[in-house]
């Protein structure tokens, strides 16, 4: 019997028919799916033992205790010890891995650039002022005769819990201000009154929101005395100029309103530089500029800078985390390590009015390789000896016997007296505090407000809106948070901008369009958003480095189609 | 013509039934030995040993699943016995400190998140209904390992022994009113 290509076609016919009755291509289907979960490329988790570590946050001053939950030595999740973490807290364990993240620089040939300068009119910018790390710079510019420079001098810290009333001038005081929770526990014993242009997140929650106009924010502080309210206020907030002196005025100084505390040092630090505003430096005068913004917490824009460096050849060193601050002006940009993967100590918080000591502990190995350590850098050029500055102010604070040590696996306090030096350096590498709740808080000195007043608002008649600060964001967000508020509009993007729809129509732009934002400092590439909540003749703008460069609060704007 | 051609198709359907159910199973596998001869039963006999003297929770509560060399050496730091198994397990991993690559039978895959604590504290379940009596098996089955995705058979279905699968887990979740949602266990 012969077969034909019939007889082949009904074998496979009923082959595939008999087929679909055996679990072999159902199988298939699934091992194919489960094999392609496995593909070289594709993110695994890893897998270990799982336990929990402890640290302090160190994006900002509020320091919130984390617990981290590790599979091996791999974090794999951050969570609040007593209190919450904010949006980008919780995701802080995806930054060592930020795409943007700047990976590699010059490291030796800056070190020759500034050899080569001389240490003559060197200064060190310090974005995040208070650490440890703070103390070196000081230290080695009072070696070398130079200026230790940060955003402010006299910083002050709130007392929230002894206010009843605050008054809050356009600060995020429910969103980001302080310590988060901090501010919540504290919260349900004051009445909050803001007022600022927008209905913000924190004007929501506030007892009272006053709408005031625009760039309005220093005409407001000025009303304050006059105002019915002003006698029941424990506290103004803010950044209007004009505030140090109302809470002066109020009584809310010594009360309220103290100096930043901060944890003792040694001895032998107590020589270091005096810190330096950077409006008290003569014009054109540093030649040699090392910034740290490594860690930022806040940004002073460029031109502010650029006018205290000198005329010729100026050499500016910037330690960062990724190209977007002064990476874009400096002439050699070294990389550094990010939270959670270097050690250092959390400079002291807004709204902690007691001397604390946390340390940041790494809770992953560095992932970028060669990169610089700005104190080292700093000190080696000063030719301070290579020390551990950290050990040496925690053996400093313990030697003073006084305040407690919080652990936060067991929720326990230990008093500093009843531990040993070695005790208690190891408490804080595991993620432990010291605070001493104890230490009476001293009265703020007589200073001044750093803040910039806007600019002459007449100077600019062609410039018809007028600025609102948006939020503040950390200079490095894990790309997973950022994808979720901004595709949730839940916070506007440091590189937004939003207008009212009337603004937006008149200068014809549309929702997402790209558009340039120009002030009487200089322009800069942006995204519209359209919100119906910000006021007519106003334009909100995020906090990236580019806008806060051309972009004060409540300086006059325009938005136009890119 | 018109009978052969029903023949032809159904000694089609026929050889594909054979091939699915007899053959399939026997290719798609590939079988591996555990690293040790080892003997669940000999420890519960001749020690008394009780299954969370080796796979014990942690004082977190999470489950340290298969004992590390460190638990064994505990014992075995010189034979206790004059068996083979033993020996061989001293000489190869105990005295040059290297830790046994045990094949583990109900590895999930990386989409399945599994709490042993809440199974076995709050939902008062026994070893053996997930992992049948391989507490008291005196040889360790060989591990069968799916050639396309990599995973045990057991994950997967029918083996001859109770199958960690989601199948199972879904009846027994239904069976106790507990089937919530799909991220009560996927990530």
């Amino acid at each position: 019997m012969r077969n034909s290509r019939r007889d082949i076609f009904k074998f496979a016919g009923g082959a595939v028919a008999g087929a679909l009755f055996t679990p072999a291509p159902w199988r298939l289907i699934t091992d194919t799916a489960l094999w392609s979960e496995n593909w070289p490329g594709i993110p695994r988790p890893a897998r270990g033992e799982i336990r929990a570590k402890f640290t302090n946050c160190a994006l900002c001053p509020a320091g919130c205790a984390v617990r981290a939950r590790c599979v091996g030595e791999q974090p794999v999740s951050l969570a609040g010890v007593g209190g919450g973490l904010c949006p980008f807290g919780l995701t802080a364990h995806h930054l060592p891995y930020h795409p943007a993240r700047l990976r590699q620089g010059p490291i030796g040939e800056a070190t020759a650039a500034v050899g080569k300068h001389g240490k003559e009119a060197i200064a060190v910018l310090d974005l995040n002022p208070g650490r440890t790390v703070s103390w070196t710079y000081r230290r080695a510019m009072a070696s070398v005769k130079g200026l230790y420079l940060a955003p402010e001098s006299q910083p002050v810290a709130y007392d929230l819990p002894a206010a009843k009333t605050v008054l809050s001038i356009g600060a995020a005081l429910l969103d980001g201000w302080g310590t988060p929770a901090n501010v919540s526990a504290a919260r349900r014993n004051f009445r909050l009154i803001q007022a600022e242009p927008t209905e913000s997140r924190t004007a929501m929650l506030a007892d009272e929101w006053i709408p005031i106009a625009p760039g309005g924010e220093s005409a407001f502080a000025q009303s304050v005395p006059g105002l019915a309210f002003a006698k029941d206020l424990s506290v103004v907030i803010g950044d209007a100029p004009e505030i140090p002196e109302i809470n002066r005025r109020i009584g809310a100084f010594g009360k309220t309103v103290f100096a930043r505390p901060e944890a003792p040092v040694p001895d032998s630090w107590k020589g270091a530089a005096a810190v330096t505003a950077l409006d008290d430096v003569p014009d054109h005068s540093i030649g040699v500029l090392l910034i740290d913004e490594s860690s930022a917490v806040s940004y002073i824009p460029w031109h502010r800078i650029q006018r205290k460096l000198v005329r010729e050849n100026p050499l500016v060193v910037t330690f960062a985390a990724t190209r977007g601050g002064y990476a874009r002006y400096a002439q050699y940009a070294l990389p550094t390590a990010v939270y959670p993967e270097v050690s250092g100590d959390v400079a002291p918080a807004v709204d902690c009015v007691h001397p604390a000591f946390r340390i940041s502990v790494p809770l992953v190995a560095p992932v970028v390789t060669g990169v610089a350590n700005p104190a080292d850098f700093v000190a080696a050029l000063a030719g301070l000896p290579a020390t551990d500055s950290l050990r040496e102010r925690a053996d400093a604070i313990h030697k003073t016997g006084k305040g407690v040590v919080v652990t936060y696996a067991d929720g326990k306090e230990t008093p500093v007296k009843d531990l040993a030096a070695d005790a208690f350096w190891k408490s804080l590498n595991a993620g432990a505090a010291w605070t001493w709740a104890d230490a009476a808080p001293r009265p703020p000195a007589a200073g001044r407000s750093t803040v910039h007043p806007a600019e002459a608002l007449e100077s600019a008649a062609d410039l018809p809106l007028v600025a609102i600060g948006g939020p503040q964001t950390p200079g490095l967000v894990s790309p997973l948070m950022t994808k979720l508020y901004q595709e949730s509009n839940l916070r506007l993007a440091p590189n937004r901008v939003a207008l009212h729809p009337d603004d937006a129509r008149a200068a014809k732009l549309a929702n997402g369009a790209h558009a340039t934002l120009q002030t009487l400092t200089g322009k800069c590439a942006v995204e519209v958003t359209i919100d119906p909540a910000v006021p007519p003749g106003a334009v909100q703008v995020g906090s990236s480095p580019g806008i806060q460069d051309v972009c004060g609060p409540a300086a006059r704007a325009k938005v136009v189609r890119a | 013509v018109k009978l052969r051609g029903t023949i032809v198709f159904l000694i089609g359907v026929l050889a594909a039934l054979g091939a699915g159910w007899a053959g399939f199973p026997r290719l798609i596998y590939q079988t591996h030995q555990q690293p040790v001869d080892f003997s669940h039963q000999a420890h519960a006999d001749k020690a008394g040993a009780k299954c969370d003297d080796c796979h014990a929770f942690r004082a977190d509560g999470t489950f340290a699943g298969v004992p590390t060399l460190d638990k064994c050496a505990g014992c075995h730091a010189a034979a206790m016995g004059s068996t083979v198994a033993e020996k061989n397990f001293i000489d190869r991993y105990v005295t040059p400190g290297r830790e046994p690559q045990w094949l583990v039978y109900a590895r999930q895959p990386e989409n399945v998140y599994f709490s042993h604590i809440t199974h076995i504290k709050r939902g008062n379940l026994k070893c053996e209904r997930c992992h049948g009596n391989q507490g008291s098996s005196n040889a360790l089955p060989p591990y069968q390992q799916d050639r396309i995705s990599g995973y045990s058979r057991d994950i997967w279905g029918h083996a001859g022994r109770p199958a960690m699968t989601m199948d199972a887990c879904v009846a027994c979740h239904r069976q106790s009113h507990l089937e919530h949602s799909c991220l009560d266990c996927h990530k």
